[in-house]
């Protein structure tokens, strides 16, 4: 066995019992004790839940002219965007696969902050770095910074109890200091709810966590593992990368041409993904609900009327709607509101054509 | 948390399963402490039907929870008398209560004497190392 990577929080997560697993390389908290999958969702949804999400890839790409260069990699259009904001955007190879989905912040012309996922982040620092121009610098950042994630509809309440500014839009991001130690406070998140994404340095990822943890305690705020995180984002119909996203399924499949700046004169997969996109996709992604009983997982296979239609990317219970969600990459005869039957283990699981997201939310509301 | 418990009244299998004998011969069938805390969140239950037969070994159904899903086996060769159909609304009674209202299925063992086969209490707490 490999030795397995290791958060600054590691030792908390020990200290409270959480039930440790293998994400991307990173030895992460799957649950909590006195949680559970279930009880963490639901703190999410309703109250709010805290995260460590540090195994996340933090990198930077600084110089005369980086905002120019990522935006003529990346898909989205970085353009749209001004200094304090975010934007989703992929990471394409040639072919139109997706390398990684990630998270960039202009944070100036010259310094864009990535954080792409734990186990892309060496590849996509590997293109950057390849294709840069002299004169930028492309840094692999994994280990100077942790990020901590504050979740549901309390998570104001939280972050001022800090004295850690709140309320900017969604998908914007502040520089702000806490105790003296800097912390960017991010209004992004992979739950769906009302939420912040807190870039702390490494080293003071620990006394940022216990004030916040602290802060929670008034609003019952749950530690949340990643198994939640998975249930909250299906939920949302969010891809997750190297299941609903990957080398194999491109933004046009997965319907994340929303992410795409198709107006842009380069962006890595660019002819590709324009011939997809006009030839129209073999196979496209869509939500399924059960209506009869049990729980898709990754891999099973569709089928209506008898003919296999696709497979599942992504399966769990949805804790809030207490049925199981799936997300299913389908031929594109299949429509909303078809009837299907999910292949789960040999059993025939009856379940519905969507369109995700799986539940009502507040993200964006001011 | 509490500490897992292992009642000394039952018999257990190497599959994490629990058996414990009723007065009219049947046997009442669960899953672990250790196996509900290590499934996590049970959201979704699947029962064999009442009358059929069933050989020690042969999965009969599934408990599946949030991150992943346990086939259930039969302890001893027996006919199924029994199914607690509660778990259809309320699978989380495994993790609340796995050796009382979280009981799987009930069986009528068609040798009672082989229940004496199985792992007595401190020969389970011991395999779990």
């Amino acid at each position: 066995m490999t030795d397995l990577l290791t958060s600054p929080l590691h030792e908390r997560h020990v200290a409270l019992g959480a039930k440790l697993a293998d994400f991307g390389g990173w030895h992460m908290p799957i649950e909590y004790p006195g949680g559970g999958v279930v009880a963490e969702h639901t703190a999410v949804r309703e109250r709010v839940g805290l995260f460590d999400v540090s195994h996340l890839g933090k990198a930077t790409v600084t110089g005369v002219g980086a905002a120019d260069f990522v935006n003529s990699c990346f898909t989205n259009d970085l353009r749209r965007i001004s200094p304090g904001q975010a934007q989703y955007t992929m990471c394409c190879d040639e072919r139109g696969g997706v390398v990684d989905d990630l998270i960039q912040y202009l944070r100036a012309d010259d310094d864009v902050f990535l954080i792409p996922n734990a186990a892309n982040t060496a590849e996509v620092c590997r293109r950057l770095a390849a294709a840069a121009p002299a004169g930028l610098e492309v840094l692999d950042r994994h280990r100077e910074y942790a990020v901590i994630a504050v979740q549901g509809p309390r998570s104001d309440e939280v972050l001022q109890a800090l004295g850690l500014p709140t309320g900017h839009d969604y998908m914007a991001f502040v520089e702000a200091q806490w105790d003296g130690r800097s912390v960017i406070v991010c209004r992004t998140g992979y739950t769906g709810e009302r939420g912040y994404e807190l870039v702390p340095k490494w080293q003071d990822a620990p006394a940022v966590w216990d004030a916040l943890v602290a802060a929670m305690a008034p609003w019952d705020g749950l530690v949340c593992g990643l198994g939640a995180r998975d249930t909250l984002r299906t939920e949302m119909g969010y891809p997750l990368h190297g299941q609903d996203l990957s080398l194999d399924i491109s933004p046009v499949q997965a319907r994340s041409g929303w992410a795409v700046g198709w107006k842009k004169e380069a962006f890595w997969g660019r002819e590709a993904l324009l011939a997809e996109r006009s030839a129209g996709p073999a196979r496209i992604s869509r939500g399924l609900v059960v209506t009869g009983r049990g729980i898709p997982r990754a891999h099973c296979s569709v089928t209506r009327d008898g003919a296999v239609v696709g497979e599942v990317t992504s399966g769990t219970f949805s804790p809030t709607r207490k049925q199981g969600i799936a997300l299913a990459l389908l031929h594109p005869s299949v429509a909303e509101g078809d009837e299907v039957l999910v292949d789960v283990r040999g059993r025939g699981v009856a379940a519905t054509v969507v369109k995700p997201p799986f539940v009502q939310v507040q993200t964006r509301q001011d | 948390m509490s500490e897992l418990s292992y009642p000394d009244d039952l018999r257990y299998t190497s599959d994490h399963e629990w058996v414990r004998l009723e007065p009219e011969g049947t046997v009442l069938v669960g899953i672990t402490a250790y196996a509900q805390n290590a499934l996590g969140d049970v959201v979704y239950v699947s029962l064999p039907a009442v009358g059929d037969t069933l050989a020690a070994g042969d999965s009969c159904g599934e408990v599946e929870s949030t991150k992943s899903v346990s086939d259930i086996y039969s302890p001893l060769d027996g006919e199924v008398s029994g199914v607690n159909s509660e778990l259809d609304s309320t699978p989380e009674l495994i993790n609340s209560d796995p050796y009382g209202a979280g009981w799987i299925l009930q069986l009528r063992p068609s040798d009672p004497s082989a229940l004496d086969s199985l792992l007595d209490a401190a020969a389970y707490r011991q395999s779990l190392g």
